[in-house]
């Protein structure tokens, strides 16, 4: 009996969580143009749109530019806190760390304001680099958090071992250290390459009138009539998500990772 | 006494000062904007006002703040109240499903708010949605569309967030001493009781941590009240974008957020304050 409620409530969660994208395929894949679901008639001609028109094809360039690089200043400061922290772990190394957890307890409404002036009065108002730098140390907080797994999980006996063999720090970092935590240093490029891609308002906010990115076009699109070619792109998105997860976990054991219960 | 180390800390100044630039140090410009006057041909005149802040105590933003906390309290007691009970099931499930159901929870993290937004909008649309197969099924007799409404907004936020509370109970729910749990069913309590009673209980600190942290995060959104609500339904993040981005008034715009920022700040550390108090009883 419970069982079967238990069941029933997370297929429920389930409907709910998929359902709206279930919808968007069907938009998406209709030939009429406009919203309507069921389809009629089957089409791949709204992909064709969204890969073919400058209008996309531009926002997706620029989101795709500000991932790449937001997602390497990212990951190179999350790991230069870890690293320091754990050499260290004094005071210093861990106001570093607590400094990096900030952005994700203010609401992002806050961040993007504060962004917005600061580059408004730096004269980078309007410009990509901008959007980059703000996201590169927005989103620093996730990656910090997984790296941290990774230097957790290395055990001092490796340490030791270089040491007593003669490495200087340097060669033990580059030699030993990286190499084991460079799947918790890929997943967390992937993790803020994805976010970066979705991200909206602090992109918005910085310059959204100049450097239109994806999630910007849509909006606009959604706000001021829209046309099937936002589903697909909505789509384009949620694959492109899924699928970088999936190959994600190929490489990394993500349940681990998010500290599944060793079994 | 160790030895002070150089190296570790040059490396350190690279991620302490990226921190402090572009983190805090726009923080704390926000603060020195939000005492500016506004320019109508440019951003902002540098000056000394309190005449942002002003605006503020008054009918319009106490009744934006209002409805502001409100929402934002149902929404992270939806979510909770729905994301808890889910991964507490799917703690439970095969290796395999559980790797599922975490793909899927970490895509819709990822997934951008405009696109979960959008599948919403879609969803709830006369023409595609629920509103159409009632209609269809003959239980509307006159299907319209459900949004923009609040209802709209608030199950958007809800499905916004759920992925996150999920995520971050994820690691505690699966190393959970299942032996206190699995005693009581011994016993013969029945499954129903074992979650009320003993493990909603034990976690009611990261219970209340959740609903604080989901509180602060929906205060913050902007794309859900704007694509699934109405302007009656809109929350202080869209009043701050719309006077900084639409009315270009940055000044205004800086210090509503400073405002969001002092209560964010006193919320979150006087949270702190009361579990450290719980924890040393």
């Amino acid at each position: 009996m419970t069982g079967l409620l238990k069941r029933l409530f997370i297929w429920t969660i389930a409907a709910g969580l998929i359902l709206p994208f279930a919808v968007v395929f069907g938009v998406s894949i209709n030939a009429e143009s406009n919203i309507a679901f069921p389809p009629t008639e089957f089409s791949g001609r709204w992909y064709i749109m969204l890969l073919t028109e400058s209008d996309w094809l531009i926002p997706i360039g620029n989101s795709f530019t500000i991932a790449f690089f937001a997602a390497l200043i990212a990951v190179s400061i999350a790991l230069a806190a870890n690293y320091v922290l754990w050499r260290l772990n004094s005071g210093f190394g861990r106001a570093i760390f607590a400094l990096g957890i900030g952005p994700f307890l203010l609401p992002p409404i806050i961040i993007a304001m504060g962004a917005s002036v600061f580059w408004a009065e730096a004269g980078w108002y309007g410009r990509m680099e901008a959007t980059i730098i703000s996201h590169g140390v927005f989103f620093v907080t996730l990656p910090l958090v997984v790296i941290s797994r990774g230097f957790a999980a290395l055990s001092d006996d490796v340490i030791d071992a270089s040491r007593i063999m003669g490495a200087t720090p340097r060669q033990t970092f580059t030699k030993v250290i990286l190499p084991l935590v460079a799947p918790y240093v890929v997943t967390g490029y992937v993790l803020v390459a994805i976010i970066s891609v979705n991200e909206y308002l602090i992109s918005y906010m910085v310059s959204g009138f100049a450097v239109e990115t994806l999630p910007i076009r849509i909006f606009n699109n959604v706000r001021y009539g829209y046309s099937p070619v936002v589903a697909s792109a909505a789509m384009g998105f949620a694959f492109i998500t899924v699928l970088s997860l999936l190959a994600l976990s190929m490489v990394t054991d993500l349940l681990k990772l998010l500290g599944a219960r060793r079994d | 006494m160790k030895r002070f180390a150089l190296a570790p800390h040059l490396i350190g100044l690279y991620p302490l000062g990226m921190m402090v630039i572009f983190f805090l140090g726009p923080l704390a410009f926000m603060i020195v904007v939000s005492f500016y006057l506004r320019d109508p041909l440019g951003f902002y005149k540098v000056d000394f006002t309190w005449e942002n802040y002003g605006k503020f105590f008054s009918s319009f933003y106490y009744s934006v703040s209002l409805r502001s906390i409100w929402t934002s309290a149902l929404a992270s007691l939806l979510t909770v109240a729905l994301a808890f009970p889910a991964i507490y099931v799917i703690t439970d499930m095969r290796r395999k499903w559980q790797l599922a159901w975490v793909i899927g929870l970490l895509a819709l993290m990822c997934l951008s708010e405009v696109v979960i937004g959008f599948a919403w909008v879609i969803l709830m649309s006369e023409s595609a949605g629920i509103p159409r197969l009632l209609g269809w099924l003959g239980l509307w007799e006159d299907p319209r569309s459900l949004s923009p409404s609040r209802l709209a907004m608030l199950i958007g936020m809800v499905s916004l967030g759920f992925s996150l509370v999920a995520l971050m109970f994820f690691p505690q729910l699966s190393q959970r001493d299942r032996s206190i749990e699995e005693a009581a069913q011994t016993l013969g309590t029945p499954p129903a009781q074992v979650f009320f009673r003993i493990v909603l209980p034990i976690f009611r600190p990261g219970l209340a941590a959740s609903l604080v942290t989901m509180f602060v995060y929906y205060l913050g959104v902007y794309v859900m009240p704007t694509m699934l609500g109405r302007p009656q339904d809109w929350n202080m993040s869209v009043i701050i974008t719309d006077k900084a981005v639409e009315q270009a008034n940055m000044p205004l715009g800086a210090a509503l957020a400073v405002i969001m920022l002092i209560f964010t700040v006193l919320l979150i550390g006087g949270f702190a304050l009361a579990t450290r108090k719980e924890g040393a009883k």
